[in-house]
């Protein structure tokens, strides 16, 4: 059991049975009284969202996981197909239940999941992620005004706005929370 | 340095002393180190050492609010007065809108109950308010007992859930899991904060009156209420206000009774446990009439530049210093 306020975003939680990852944790104080978290959890094997208000002293079910590192290998439109780098055997995991994510992970990078009775309950993207700038649009000849974007794709299929300046073939930093851009990347 | 954050502060501040000068009232400054606090169970407070090798050391604390302070000058007859002070408050989660050291406006209007005080709080934000400051935060303020936004956003009636048996099984026929026992002012606010303040509307400022009494605090109790209100802006606890309380007997038993709290939480777990001084009830009998508001002044800040976190309007927020 742990403290409700122990909880951080990623935390495995046994709820009625059913393992959930937290995804979202704000604590909220009211003027006078005992501090809450509130919590939003996801079941990583049904996709069930739950919404949960609870106090920071209220104690709770956390599960045991352990922490492995996979290699994401492909996706074929339902499921990621994951390797364990360690034991080298090969797991399926619906990418409905990680929404986007195909547009954040590089094919052949090494990630660490959180694992649960054989399940992959969390996979962890870096905050900062370099990527390479697969197509970009032209910037328009004579746009000079300061703080022009334009969006450019990146390897992974994800679009993101950047300065005129980036080009096809170089590479920028991303910011994958926000998906927003951060920097160029030299080299 | 972000300097709009420097510029929107400074620009507040001086709106705000112009403001309260302009009406009359004193400007003071107390002190941010006392050797004693006012107890309040649930704000964890930061202690200190005063060290010198020639007389006794002795504990102190950082101020959680100057209302301390700030009453024993009423009490001597200061008038109206109204402070910006630095105040703090140990074990506060970081960002969002909590910083453990933040900056809080406190005035007090000699002769107001806490509802001219919200005439007051309202005609001062205006007056005050900075360019571009959004029309959620100039709107009029919309009034409400808590007793009916509880009705109107979780559907119960509290004056009929008097007692911790039946207001537990109120939260828990509203889907709340309520461990047991559970003082009724904690299953309270599970349901407030479950439904209430999620609840309310963002689009104007809302001022909630007439917390439950089971609430302990410095305000005057009346009837199954106490007489005080917080304000809401954007869905942000922004400010608080009481009806001050005057009988030094009532505020002797709160002493005693939120110490005995206090005490029992911070036991054994290395948080700070802040010498009180019952003496302060004395200094309480001898209040004028006043109702007193505590606004957070960073919060504001947030509201009134659009700032979603309170790290934006802070030039070294806590959460990076570490």
């Amino acid at each position: 059991m742990i403290k409700a306020g122990q909880i951080d975003k990623g935390t495995a939680l046994l709820i009625k049975g059913q393992p959930f990852i937290c995804v979202e944790r704000e604590f909220v104080n009211p003027g006078k009284g005992s501090a809450f978290v509130r919590l939003k959890l996801k079941s990583p094997s049904t996709g069930q969202v739950l919404q949960e208000t609870i106090k920071s002293q209220d104690s709770v079910e956390d599960i045991n996981v352990e922490m492995v590192d996979y290699q994401y290998m492909y996706n074929d439109g339902e499921n990621f197909h994951m390797m364990n780098v360690d034991s080298y055997d090969q797991i399926e995991v619906p990418m409905a239940n990680f929404e986007g994510y195909e547009l954040l992970m590089k094919d052949g990078e090494t990630y660490r999941c959180t694992v649960y009775n054989d399940e992959i309950l969390d996979i962890q993207i870096p905050s900062k992620v370099v990527y390479l700038v697969a197509e970009a649009e032209e910037a328009i000849k004579g746009d000079t005004v300061q703080g022009a974007t334009k969006f450019v794709t990146t390897e992974t299929g994800l679009r993101v706005r950047v300065p005129i300046f980036i080009k096809q073939g170089e590479k920028i930093r991303v910011n994958t929370e926000t998906r927003e851009y951060l920097e160029r990347v030299n080299g | 340095m972000d300097r709009n954050a420097a510029l929107s502060r400074s620009r507040l501040y001086a709106g705000i002393r112009r403001y309260f000068t302009g009406k009359g009232y004193l400007e003071v400054e107390t002190p941010t180190l006392s050797p004693d606090l006012i107890p309040e169970a649930t704000i964890d407070n930061f202690g200190t050492w005063f060290v010198n090798e020639f007389a006794t050391s002795r504990e102190m604390y950082m101020i959680p609010s100057p209302e301390i302070f700030i009453k024993k000058l009423l009490a001597d007859g200061s008038g109206s007065v109204f402070e910006i002070s630095k105040c703090f408050r140990n074990c506060e989660q970081l960002g969002q809108v909590h910083n453990p050291e933040f900056s809080m406006l406190e005035y007090y209007t000699v002769g107001f109950d806490e509802k001219d005080s919200i005439a007051l709080t309202q005609d001062m934000i205006r007056a005050t308010a900075l360019e571009g400051c959004p029309q959620s935060v100039l709107a009029d303020f919309e009034v409400m007992t808590v007793h009916d936004a509880v009705q109107r956003y979780a559907g119960i009636d509290i004056d009929l859930l008097q007692n911790p048996r039946d207001l537990r099984k109120a939260a828990e026929d509203l889907g709340l899991p309520v461990p047991s026992p559970e003082p009724w002012d904690d299953t309270f606010n599970r349901i407030f904060i479950n439904f209430v303040e999620t609840g309310i509307p963002k689009d104007h400022p809302v001022c909630l009156t007439d917390y439950p009494k089971q609430i302990e605090c410095l305000a005057v109790a009346q009837g199954n209420y106490r007489r005080r209100w917080e304000l809401y802006i954007n869905g942000i606890e922004i400010a608080n206000c009481y009806l001050e309380e005057t009988d030094p007997d009532i505020a002797a038993d709160y002493y005693r009774t939120e110490y005995r709290k206090l005490v029992e939480l911070r036991s054994g777990n290395g948080k700070t446990i802040p010498d009180t001084d019952e003496s302060f009830c004395d200094v309480l009998a001898r209040l004028p009439k006043c109702s007193g508001v505590a606004i957070g002044l960073d919060r504001l800040l947030m509201v009134e530049t659009g700032a979603k976190d309170i790290d934006d309007v802070l030039l070294f927020p806590f959460s990076r210093m570490l």
